[in-house]
């Protein structure tokens, strides 16, 4: 995984060894003196939950090779980190905005037809809103995604009903594909390939949990619109 | 190749390069990352189009794209200074097979409620089936885009390092 490479490159430059384990809910880290073995330490600290973030990966990896290269002094590397990981995101409304093209398109990609296309990009836009929103509060995951689902699917579904368009079936499918877990899902076979086994596993575990609370939301506005058939 | 395939091509890689820029988004990942995503996408998923249409079937066309983004990644990787997954990943979510997933959930909730054996026959296939190809385009998926990760190690390890 390259977080252990990475804090093992800084480690070395300021002349330690480290051994670090991840696990779904917390990390255990220790690092040795290598000029003193006998001085070590070892802590075992809480993840906190944080969005993914591209920019804070590829930034924190360029600041580890920087580290390494340019034997940066310890405040230095202090301040940058704190300055990466307190950037602020992209603009939440033309994020919302551009999930709700990609679904759109996404129905595209399914030979869904235009107005198909156009209820899943209301759809999309009316669930991702209620994810910021149930994100922002610090609800449930499980439950964010659930009722995500299930407001999208409801919008999608009404199409369906009042039987516009000819493909209203794709529609209502994949108006909650914004939703899939898709990162998480290639990040846990990708950890099962590098022999991270438990890691792997709690995230597949976790993506699926989430597939099938999607799943949830999906069937309930079903239910609800009286649709038997996807 | 017939003038109509090719129609389809670009349709299907502008649909893809579109989904890839919005899926990408939600990972805020860097300004220049995501073009190189939507590029990559675009590409990607019209060689798994174009495969599927020439008679292969999803999972192994599914590996062969991968394959092709994750060679490329690297490529990018090296020009903008940015690790690879940071755009493979979003480029491939596209292909993920969402709708296979969720229809292996569906139907695992459609055998729990029905109580005719036939039908019940009928949905532990769909299951069995939806299942399969769920985990065979994601292994797809994954193998694909890491072997060249995997046979290049120093290289793509290195994408962000400047000196």
């Amino acid at each position: 995984m390259r977080i252990i490479q990475n804090v093992s490159r800084m480690a070395e430059t300021f002349g330690y060894d480290l051994d670090l384990s991840v696990f779904q809910m917390s990390i255990m880290m220790t690092i040795i003196n290598k000029e003193d073995p006998v001085k070590l330490l070892t802590q075992i600290r809480k993840i906190k939950p944080l969005h993914l973030n591209f920019t804070i990966v590829s930034e924190l990896s360029t600041l580890s090779w920087d580290t390494y290269d340019k034997h940066l002094p310890f405040d230095e590397v202090t301040s940058n980190y704190c300055q990466i990981i307190n950037q602020k995101r992209m603009n939440s409304s033309l994020v919302l905005f551009l999930v709700a093209a990609a679904n759109a398109a996404f129905c595209g990609l399914f030979r869904g037809d235009f107005i198909a296309m156009t209820f899943v990009f209301f759809a999309t836009f009316a669930g991702f809103f209620v994810r910021q929103a149930l994100m922002k509060k610090n609800i449930n995951h499980l439950v964010t995604f659930t009722t995500s689902a299930f407001v999208a699917s409801l919008l999608a579904g009404i199409g369906y009903v009042i039987h516009i368009g000819h493909t209203p079936e794709i529609a209502l499918a994949s108006s909650v594909l914004f939703l899939i877990p898709g990162v998480p899902m290639i990040n846990s076979i990708l950890d099962i390939l590098q022999g991270h086994i438990l890691t792997g596993i709690a995230r597949l575990v976790n993506a699926t949990s989430l597939i099938v609370c999607i799943a949830i939301g999906l069937f309930t506005s079903m239910l609800i619109l009286g649709l038997e058939k996807l | 190749m017939t003038y109509e395939m090719i129609r389809l091509l670009l349709i299907d890689g502008l649909m893809a390069a579109i989904a890839a820029i919005g899926f990408a988004v939600i990972s805020n990942p860097p300004r220049k990352a995501i073009f190189v995503s939507a590029i990559l996408a675009a590409l990607g998923h019209s060689l798994r189009f174009f495969l599927i249409k020439s008679g292969l079937d999803i999972s192994l066309s599914t590996f062969v794209a991968a394959t092709f983004i994750g060679l490329l990644s690297i490529v990018f990787a090296r020009i903008i200074h940015c690790p690879a997954e940071v755009f493979s990943f979003p480029s491939l979510l596209p292909m993920i097979p969402g709708m296979f997933a969720y229809r292996t959930i569906l139907s695992v909730i459609r055998f729990m409620q029905n109580s005719d054996v036939i039908k019940s026959q009928q949905f532990m296939m769909d299951f069995f089936h939806n299942g399969m190809t769920t985990l065979f385009i994601l292994l797809a998926l994954v193998v694909g885009v890491s072997l060249p990760i995997l046979f290049f190690p120093k290289l793509s390890f290195s994408v962000t390092r400047k000196y």
